[in-house]
């Protein structure tokens, strides 16, 4: 800053990184590589994981049960030890460091409060661990619960805490110790939608404004895309995908992603003839971008994109098919339409337009640059 | 009508059991302050036993030999049992529950065979080393192995009640292994080692028959005094240190009821 800038503006911009941006401290990478890790003799969690997370993202691994996103976040708290491979925080190795020897700290998915000691010894139990003094201790503990607004909880006892004031009591007690990677394992699943919803929001925002490096864990695609700065899809040890949240939705890198991500449509690709495929639909137009030779994987169509109109466009792909099912929705209704025998999702915005029946024939307009070719 | 005179009869034979088992315990008390040496007539209240006790210097050392073994015995069988019952809760999966069993084997055989196996034992070994002579340590080591399994057991069914993340957010938080146990794992065993602890003491004051066969000439405890002194007949003053025990044992098995009781969640 330059010393013809007036002091107030300064002063002001002081105030203004204070109270709103994230404290001066450097965020931690994290780097894995050839990560194995097996239970007893045949149970693999993790069958080679390579991956890097860049300091002070927000990143998720995503996945459903037993794919070995859980076991990697125990990996990187020290909890669990890899069979081969290296992992990195912040440039140092820290394969073999033991947990309460790494700048690390979870958020479990049960909260483990310590039931034997009060929400304020909680709160200062890592400070106090580390060996830090009572009055640094004291003035940690004051400037996290008034950061997370605890308010008058810090002075409860752990079994008078309802889920959602545990939840926020376990991330405080693992913000104070002011860790390089904050872990957090499915830290939301055991509440209910309407408090889950709004700690998403309350999450996200917070480790924007800390700047800190969050890893979290779930099974749900929403919250992943919602609170994520970039996602690694697992599935059986294996990362399958690694993007930001409108890639892996959109661009999905194959069929487990596809689905995993919620996708309904996706028809497998029988023949190809320059940018035109087959499928069970019939013969579809791609955009240039997504012609390829290989006549195998599938074809993604996200049914949000279809349009519902005899009148099409210029250069749509036509499919003519019956309305089997419709889910009035509000904001949305959800038919779905068989064509050629092939079921197909369509989804339509209520605009107040005229609801199609079951039995009616309909044309469905597929625009060729919303269809994405997904590998098997 | 048919059930409720069922319930009535179940009702009277509840009362008959507690009538059998604390009316003689009643009497004993009740005796214990009488003012004349009379098991059949009740004179008077006094304390005149008690005083007596006082002064007779073979019940006071019995009293302070059994006071040395109960705690001695309980503070070791507390720590060994308490690191056999953590290694059964870290090695749960293993199934090492017939650890528990071999242990508790030699405490469901008659007290009078382990007793008369555990003095042969020490003579043996006595004879052959020159050590454990017969007396207090003898039957201290007596005492720790009946009380190590209910020990272990206390604090293992503990520890199987806790989430058992929270010895990962104790590695979390920057807890070394010594400072787990001193910051996670003892406070919060605490009441199930209070507990533990007062059992051991009762199961240490209430034994006659171990104590007996493995005491030395000047290791009496109260029931081997008891036991020597009836011979010439109850006496008052018999009755006045009955009373007393029976007073302490209640007490300590109260203590350890009372923070043996599950938690809250």
């Amino acid at each position: 800053m330059s010393d013809s800038t007036p002091a107030v503006t300064r002063a002001a911009a002081e105030t203004a990184a204070a109270d709103g941006g994230a404290p001066p401290r450097a965020a931690s990478s994290i780097r894995l590589e050839g990560l194995h890790k097996r239970f007893g003799r045949d149970t693999v969690a993790l069958d080679g994981v390579d991956l890097t997370i860049e300091a002070g993202e927000f990143f998720t691994l995503l996945g459903p049960s037993g794919c070995g996103k859980t076991t990697l976040l125990r990996i990187l708290a020290g909890l669990e030890e890899p069979n081969a491979g290296r992992l990195w925080i912040g440039g140092r190795d820290v394969t073999d460091t033991p947990p309460h020897r790494r700048s690390v700290n979870t958020v479990f998915q049960s909260y483990a409060l310590f039931p034997h000691l009060s929400v304020r010894d909680n709160l200062a139990f890592g400070l106090r661990m580390r060996g830090e003094s009572a009055a640094e201790r004291e003035r940690k503990v004051a400037e996290v619960a008034e950061f997370i607004q605890l308010g008058s909880l810090v002075e409860r006892r752990v079994d008078q805490l309802s889920g959602g004031q545990k939840q926020r009591i376990a991330l405080a007690r693992a913000l104070v110790c002011e860790p390089d990677v904050l872990l957090l394992d499915e830290p939301l699943s055991a509440l209910d939608a309407g408090l889950r919803s709004q700690l998403q929001v309350e999450l996200q925002r917070l480790q924007k404004r800390l700047g800190m490096t969050f890893v979290f864990v779930t099974h749900d695609q929403d919250e992943a895309m919602v609170m994520s700065d970039r996602i690694a899809v697992l599935d059986g040890g294996v990362i399958q995908q690694v993007g930001t949240p409108s890639e892996v939705y959109e661009h999905p890198a194959n069929a487990f992603v596809a689905r995993f991500m919620g996708h309904d449509n996706l028809v497998a690709i029988t023949a190809v003839d320059g940018d035109r495929v087959e499928t069970r639909l019939g013969w579809l137009r791609l955009a240039p971008a997504e012609r390829r030779a290989e006549s195998d994987g599938w074809l993604l169509i996200r049914p949000e994109t279809l349009v519902l109109d005899d009148a099409l466009p210029e250069g749509y792909n036509r499919l003519e098919g019956t309305v089997e099912e419709r889910l009035y929705r509000g904001s949305r209704i959800e038919y779905r339409v068989t064509v050629n025998g092939q079921p197909l999702m369509v989804v339509a915005s209520n605009l107040g337009q005229r609801m199609h029946e079951i039995g009616d024939r309909v044309v469905i307009g597929v625009c060729p640059e919303d269809l994405v070719r997904v590998a098997a | 009508m048919r059930r409720r005179t069922l319930a009535r009869g179940l009702a009277g034979f509840w009362w008959l059991t507690l009538v059998f088992l604390y009316l003689p315990l009643a009497v004993v008390v009740l005796f214990s302050f009488n003012s004349v040496n009379s098991a059949a007539h009740f004179a008077d209240v006094s304390l005149r036993w008690y005083h007596q006790l006082l002064g007779n210097a073979q019940i006071l050392s019995a009293f302070r030999n059994s006071l040395i073994l109960a705690i001695v015995s309980s503070v070791i069988a507390l720590v060994i049992g308490c690191l056999i019952g953590y290694g059964m809760y870290r090695h749960r999966h293993r199934r090492l529950g017939w650890l528990i069993v071999l242990i508790y084997l030699p405490i469901v055989l008659p007290d009078i065979v382990f007793g008369i196996s555990e003095m042969a034992f020490f003579v043996q070994i006595n004879r052959a080393t020159g050590l454990l002579e017969p007396g207090l340590g003898t039957m201290i080591i007596a005492h720790v192995t009946f009380q190590i399994p209910f020990v272990a057991l206390i604090v293992y069914s503990r520890f199987v009640g806790l989430d058992p993340t929270l010895f990962e957010a104790a590695k979390d938080l920057y807890a070394s292994p010594f400072k787990r146990a001193l910051h996670f794992l003892i406070p919060t065993l605490k009441p199930a080692l209070i507990s533990a602890f007062f059992l051991s003491f009762t199961l240490s004051i209430d034994d006659f028959v171990i104590s007996f066969f493995t005491a030395g000439p000047e290791s009496a405890t109260l029931p081997i005094y008891i036991w020597g002194a009836i011979k010439k007949g109850v006496t008052p003053e018999i009755n006045a240190i009955a009373s007393l025990m029976i007073g302490a044992v209640l007490l300590a098995a109260l203590v350890s009821l009372l923070f043996n009781r599950p938690r809250r969640r």
